[in-house]
């Protein structure tokens, strides 16, 4: 590190502290504020001098100071030829801007919030062009985007800045992202963020396979910077700004970063021929293009930014040779045009401050009014013409130079004469910018009379017509910088010598052609411009508009295909995905070949599996009905019960059966009070893709079985087999499974159980206060009740099973543990023998007859469950961990207690309670439809027969 | 034994402990007037909780046989839904007051989702793991449609808990076929029986990809997110921010703990799978928020493509992915605060408005608020030089030096796709059409504190990140090991 290095520091530091000064004084008056603006970058530019012998000497300085080293991010700045002529270009075109705005802006602008914006802008300027890591590069080039919104935004009352503001953001903003990802790509190839690593990298990146994406990665942040085309459109839009931004961001800086980047990056990235056929191709159209929309322009800012298009272009092509002799060439011109287009802004500002217009064709004659401004304006407008003694001649000439000798694929005319006609619109636009507005007689009829501004607005466009002159007349003195600047792109150590004269060359004779053909041009401008103005052309706004709504109207399409809010296509999408992701990872594994052959198909089993895929394909298509739908379930369940008894697996069995009749029995009540058909709503086509992504989904599911099934696979029940007997106590693996090694499960499950229970029950509530409740009262249920509701012989058959039900309860529940059974099918049982009763003799008849409320054996049973569990914590196992002794009772024989019968009481009351608590519900809900409450067992007492018959 | 299980899960105790005591209270006591205080007790306690854990956790502790896990990684996953959780909460006490929302329910389920998804970080089995998401879930699905009265609001809660369950079916279906091809619920065993020398076996395999398709619904990945943008509509504005929120930490932070503690030793089955995801929900993400009009369906379609890129520090499959994938989050987090309180004190005439174009010409009334918005849009644009960048930088880096290169640019496209309609919202409030119904300009203190808070954070942050990468980085290595 150098001794400059602290230096370097304050130098990137000052404006962003200096920004907080203008906010601060802007109560101490207007010239105060302006001073205090000036005194940063005064500083900063102080500071600069005193580095520059050492950078123009050929050292490079630098300054680190670790930021996010993880990522790669530390705040390190260098400084060398490069950033030296930027840096300087910026701070210096800063103070003139300082200066010349405290003129320009009127007393109702607010200042202060004027220049700390400037100065926000002129530090993130500054940082790019000093940034050594390139990941700060980019926080420094986003920063610009930002603060350079700020400052086009400023008038916020004109409609155009709008536009204007929101076009520089989304095309710049957009740019500076995408750069993001190629800056990435560069870093990693090179392995290191700082640019110093990276510029000495530049043969590792060029052959690796990641150079094109980088390249077109930085390349779209450059061109939409620094508005190549076909990113040309957002500049001329961002004019109407006040005039110091213009002159400061489209002249010197903001638009010039994209030149900078691509010259920073000119070691590492050109030299192949993506890097010429790319930059030097759009440098050039962008060239010509800018050039001809300029000479057709009425606005005087919209003419000198279509200019600035242009020279953009023209840099980026002189970039986009990859000779070093067109470096120095580019390098050169961008001091050039710093100086001349700067002073040509500001001339155009003082035209509009004093005329209250910007409109050529009613601007004319004002040489005779404004005579200083005339001066200065014309200086600098045959400069960028080109015409010699000035320093834009010396520049074109170099270009014109290069351009003579560069082929375009086998073509060596293509880039001569596109040149040359660049040129040649370049002297004709400039000319016209100097004879429309200046020449030619006084008019009588201008929107404000015009006179010469005060000094403060002149002098700091006639420092730079200065430095245009002296540059041109004696460019040696821009030797220096030009070598240094030109040495640190090319990483090489180049001598160049500008001169004004070079002898008859090529280059001489196309710039007398340009010359005299501009000159033809301006002659027959006002003939031209009809046709200009008849011919139908591309309005860059309008066409960024019509995209803007295209892809917002693409955007409103994609996502109307997935979220049209039907949660029909939501689960169809859902499905489908996983379906998909399943035959990823199905497709991708590599299956073996199945180990197992297929069983010989049973006639049982066949006409079993006949029945089940009859039933389900009957209740798809029959589900409308909602009885009909109800008895195919019953047979769907009922054959699943009867495949698992089949396959030896009673548990299954038993609790299947139990669980498809209680929830029967309860849906049979429920559908009661409902419409007997579902409504219609889906079309055939809906249905049709849903049946496709059914099928998918099942056939998917199936074939996973298949799968698994065709091969030999350890599964877990060997396990559960082995210590169903030693760990839980039970032979009864099932059981074992559910109130031992999966206990946990079991206690979630019948809470959730209960809490469905009571769930119902409370929605009920909530229900016979809305509208379903009118619904049901407004609808006549009379017809659908039997006379005989409670009929005699049910009456009889459920007394007399209702003892049998509940000892086989009991003895389900008794056996669980080692055979078929347990607690949740004992609960069902007994639920059943019960349910049977409310069947019979009706609700209240039942009701009266109960002992426990419901919601307590709910509670009970959990409680006992969770106590079980929390019991074996006494003995210091986990929760759940079952114990089971032997007890001999003498009048019986030896029986086995285990603390999971307890827990498995818990999960019977619960079971119990859960569905008794469900058809309570349900029974609310018949006698709020109007169902009569009877008193008595039966609707019919053969013991009241007489008296009964009396009353009649 | 069981108290050493018992001390490590003592902050969910307590606060479940705490969440059943005021349930209790509410329903035999005041109910809905001690709303209030209840939502700032909640909070206090959630803040009370984070310090805890942030200070006095160390090393790695498992309760209950490896069931639940105590490490860095759960700390660190903790304590950002402790926080912001506690945040969304003061933030929404004012909101739901002033619309007669704010039931003593609220608070409460908020807590018990926040249980749920400390015990979503902390899971050590395939258990607890459906254990915390379906309290979390739950917990979601009723608050998401709280405004009983609004079919919007039951309509995104129902359509919230349909495909909820449809999701927690595919888990399920997915945990059972891990459960039978490892013999073993605890991650632990399924890393083993995952690791050995043929690959991974196919009913292990489809059962990850099943298990990585209902953890990717509650991140709200593409294509399991269509629900997000209809339940973050209908739901009341302070639940769609916690939606946005804590939720999102807590999903990320169990995808990661099943993706590395269970299946870590197969990362490049799984790393291709979640990198389409993350790309998917990337570009969907991007591209649908363009054509949003209201601000709420903005942000859920924000949240898909952020979530794009947290999936993207995962897909990495390493410990630089973790750690980025957190910082990603806790940015994200920080980021989205600020901008609901924003979108909560968007109102006209006290009533909410959700309208973008409504924020036409914010900044002339509001300036300091409109500053704020502009920073928090920038910031989740991903623009530099503010935080958000860097949790962008991060994933970026993470899946580029993982070898997904063509990920990270993809990533970047769709960051530029994406910035588009942040910066609509900011053009809206500095150049858009001055409306005649203008927002009101007044914010209610706590809101306003929260967006400047949170603007802050995003350009203090950037000096560096407040530290957050150390530790994020301690528990990424914890994880991934």
């Amino acid at each position: 590190m150098d001794d400059g290095g602290p230096l370097l520091f304050l130098i990137a530091l000052a404006p962003f502290i200096g920004a907080l000064l203008p906010g601060l004084m802007i109560r101490a008056g207007r010239t105060v504020c302006a001073i205090s603006t000036a005194v940063p970058t005064v500083i900063a530019l102080t500071m600069l001098m005193v580095l520059a012998p050492a950078v123009l000497r050929g050292e490079v300085i630098q300054a680190e100071v670790d930021w996010l080293p993880q990522l790669g991010l530390s705040a390190s700045f260098f400084l060398d030829g490069l950033g030296l002529l930027f840096a300087s270009m910026i701070l210096g075109v800063g103070l003139l801007i300082t200066l010349y705005a405290r003129f320009y802006l009127s007393g109702e602008d607010p200042m202060g919030q004027f220049y700390t914006y400037l100065l926000l802008f002129q530090g993130a300027m500054l940082g790019i062009v000093i940034s050594d890591n390139i990941l700060l590069l980019l926080v420094f080039w986003e920063l610009t985007s930002l603060s350079s919104f700020l400052l086009i935004g400023y008038w916020k009352h004109l409609p155009e800045g709008r536009q204007g503001a929101r076009m520089a953001l989304a095309v710049t903003g957009a740019g500076g992202l995408a750069m993001i990802g190629g800056m990435l790509i560069l870093g990693n190839i090179a392995g290191s963020y700082n640019l110093t690593d990276i510029l000495q990298a530049g043969d590792a990146i060029r052959s690796s396979e990641w150079y094109l994406p980088a390249l077109i990665l930085i390349l779209l942040g450059a061109f939409t910077k620094s508005a190549q085309f076909p990113f040309h459109f957002w500049l001329p839009h961002a004019m109407a700004a006040p005039t110091p931004v213009s002159a400061y961001l489209h002249s010197a800086t903001m638009v010039k970063a994209g030149v900078f980047l691509m010259a920073r990056m000119w070691p590492v990235l050109s030299g192949t021929d993506a890097w010429f056929y790319i930059v030097a191709t759009t440098g050039l159209v962008t060239m010509v293009l800018g050039a001809l929309i300029a000479l057709f322009k009425d606005d005087l800012k919209a003419l000198l930014a279509f200019s600035t298009v242009s020279h953009l272009g023209l840099l980026t092509m002189l970039l986009g040779f990859g000779t070093q002799a067109a470096a120095v060439a580019a390098v050169f011109h961008i001091i050039n045009h710093l100086t001349f287009k700067a002073a040509l802004f500001m001339t155009a500002g003082i035209v509009d401050h004093e005329t209250h217009t910007r409109d050529i064709k009613r601007l004319g004659g004002l040489r005779h009014l404004m005579p200083i401004t005339f001066l200065i304006g014309t200086v600098a407008a045959l400069s960028m013409a080109g015409i010699p003694l000035f320093n834009g001649f010396l520049s074109k000439e170099m270009m014109l130079e290069e351009a003579s000798h560069t082929d375009w694929f086998s073509s060596p005319y293509a880039v001569p004469v596109m040149a040359t006609i660049g040129a040649l619109l370049s002297v004709a636009y400039s000319f016209r910018f100097v004879s429309h507005v200046f020449l030619g007689p006084v008019r009588d009829d201008y929107p404000h009379k015009p006179h010469d501004p005060p000094f403060g607005m002149w002098a700091a466009p006639a420092l730079l017509v200065v430095l245009v002159i002296v540059i041109g007349v004696a460019p040696f003195l821009a030797e220096g910088i030009v070598t240094a600047a030109a040495s640190a792109v090319t990483g090489a150590d180049l001598h160049p010598h500008l001169k004004i004269w070079h002898g008859v060359t090529p280059a001489l004779w196309m710039s007398v052609i340009a010359v005299v053909g501009g000159a033809v041009l301006l002659a027959l401008h006002g003939p031209l411009d009809k046709i200009w103005a008849a011919a139908p052309r591309p309005e860059a706004k309008a066409i960024f508009d019509r995209l803007m709504a295209a892809i917002v109207a693409l955007s409103r399409g994609i996502t109307e295909i997935g979220h049209n809010g039907a949660i029909s296509r939501y689960l169809a999408i859902f499905t489908a995905a996983s379906v998909g992701l399943g035959w990823v990872a199905y497709a991708s594994s590599g299956l073996s070949a199945p180990t197992r052959g297929l069983l010989p198909v049973e006639p049982v089993i066949a006409v079993g599996w006949i029945m089940l895929v009859v039933a389900t394909v009957s209740v798809v298509v029959m589900h409308h009905h909602r009885f009909r739908a109800l008895v195919l379930l019953g047979i769907i369940g009922l054959s699943i019960s009867a495949g698992f008894a089949y396959l030896s697996a009673p548990d299954l069995a038993l609790t299947q059966i139990s669980v498809e009749t209680v929830t029967i029995m309860l849906l049979l009540l429920a559908l009661h009070f409902m419409p007997k058909l579902t409504p219609r709503e889906s079309p055939t086509g809906l249905k049709f893709r849903d049946a496709v992504i059914a099928l998918g989904a099942g056939g998917g599911v199936g074939a996973l079985a298949y799968a698994f099934m065709m091969r030999d696979i350890e599964t877990i029940s060997d396990y559960h087999v082995a210590n169903s007997y030693e760990g839980g106590g039970g032979t009864n693996v099932v059981n074992v499974i559910l109130v031992d090694f999966r206990g946990y499960d079991t206690f979630g499950e019948i809470i959730v159980l209960g809490i469905a229970g009571l769930v119902i029950y409370a929605l009920m509530h909530a229900l016979l206060d809305g509208p379903a409740a009118r619904r049901l009262k407004n609808t006549d249920f009379s017809q659908d009740r039997s006379r005989d509701r409670h009929p005699l012989m049910m009456v009889v058959v459920t007394r007399v099973l209702m003892p049998i039900a509940l000892v086989v309860g009991l003895y389900i529940f008794l056996r669980g543990h080692n055979e078929p059974g347990g607690g949740f099918v004992a609960g069902l049982v007994v639920a059943i023998a019960l349910l049977m009763q409310y069947m019979a003799s009706g609700f209240a008849w039942t009701q009266e007859r109960k002992r426990i409320e419901y919601h307590t054996m709910i509670g009970l049973g959990v409680v006992i469950a969770g106590l079980t569990g929390v019991g074996s914590w006494l003995s210091g196992s986990p929760f759940l961990t079952s114990a089971y002794t032997y007890v001999h009772l003498p009048p019986i024989e030896e029986f086995e207690l285990a603390t999971a019968m307890l827990f498995d009481l818990g999960v019977f009351l619960t079971v119990l309670g859960a569905v008794m608590l469900m058809l309570y519900s349900l029974s609310r809900i018949a006698r709020f439809a109007g169902a009569t409450v009877n008193e008595g067992p039966m609707d019919y007492d053969p013991g009241l027969k007489d008296e009964q018959e009396a009353e009649r | 034994m069981i108290e050493a299980d018992l001390t490590i899960i003592m902050p969910e105790i307590l606060l479940a402990v705490f969440a059943m005591g005021a349930l209790l209270l509410g329903v035999y006591t005041t109910k809905d007037k001690m709303a209030p205080v209840l939502v700032w007790v909640t909070s206090a306690l959630f803040l009370a909780l984070a310090f805890w854990i942030g200070t006095t956790g160390s090393g790695s502790n498992a309760a209950f046989s490896g069931m639940f896990i105590d490490d860095a990684f759960s700390r660190f996953a903790k304590v950002a839904i402790l926080l912001s959780a506690a945040a969304i909460l003061v933030m929404s006490e004012g909101y739901m007051a002033r619309r007669d929302l704010l039931r003593f329910e609220f608070p409460i389920l908020i807590a018990l989702a926040v249980i749920g998804m400390m015990m979503m970080v902390s899971a050590g089995d395939l258990m607890a793991l459906y254990m915390g998401l379906e309290l979390q879930s739950l917990a979601l699905y009723v608050v998401a449609s709280l405004r009983r009265d609004s079919a919007k609001s039951t309509e995104a809660g129902l359509k919230y808990f349909v495909l909820g369950a449809l999701s927690s079916g595919l888990l399920l279906y997915g945990a059972s076929l891990v459960y039978g091809y490892s013999g073993t619920t605890l991650f632990s065993g399924i890393i083993e029986a995952a690791n050995n020398e043929d690959g991974i076996s196919i009913g292990l395999l489809i059962g990850l990809v099943l298990v990585i398709s209902g953890l990717a619904f509650k991140v709200s990945a593409v294509p399991f997110h269509m629900w997000t943008p209809d339940v973050y509509e209908g739901s009341p504005t302070p639940v769609t921010a916690f939606f946005a929120t804590a939720p999102k930490v807590a999903a990320m932070g169990l995808f990661a703990r099943v993706l590395h503690d269970a299946f870590g030793g197969v990362v490049s089955d799984w790393s291709q799978v979640i990198a389409f995801i993350s790309l998917l929900s990337m570009f969907l993400g991007a591209v649908a928020a363009m054509g949003q009009r209201d601000i709420k369906r903005l942000m859920a379609y924000s949240s898909i493509a952020h979530m794009g890129y947290a999936l993207m520090g995962l897909a990495a499959g390493t410990v630089l992915g973790v750690q980025a994938m957190l910082i990603y989050m806790a940015i994200y987090v920080t980021m989205n605060i600020g901008t609901f309180a924003f979108i909560l004190s968007m109102e006209r005439d006290g009533q909410p408005v959700t309208d973008i174009e409504s924020l036409g010409m914010y900044s002339k009334r509001a300036p300091g608020k409109a500053l704020a918005v502009l920073v928090l849009m920038f910031s989740l644009a991903g623009v530099p030089p503010l935080v958000g960048f860097f949790g962008k930088l991060y994933v970026l880096r993470a899946a580029y030096d993982a070898g997904l290169a063509w990920l990270a640019v993809a990533g970047v496209i769709a960051s530029v796709i994406g910035a588009f309609y942040y910066l609509r919202i900011v053009y809206f409030m500095y150049f858009g059409e001055d409306r005649e119904d203008a927002l009101d300009t007044g914010t209610p203190p706590v809101l306003y504190g929260f967006l400047m808070a949170s603007a802050i954070i995003m350009v203090v942050g950037v000096v560096n990140l407040f530290g957050i990468e150390g530790a994020a980085q301690a528990a990424a290595a914890v994880l991934v090991e």
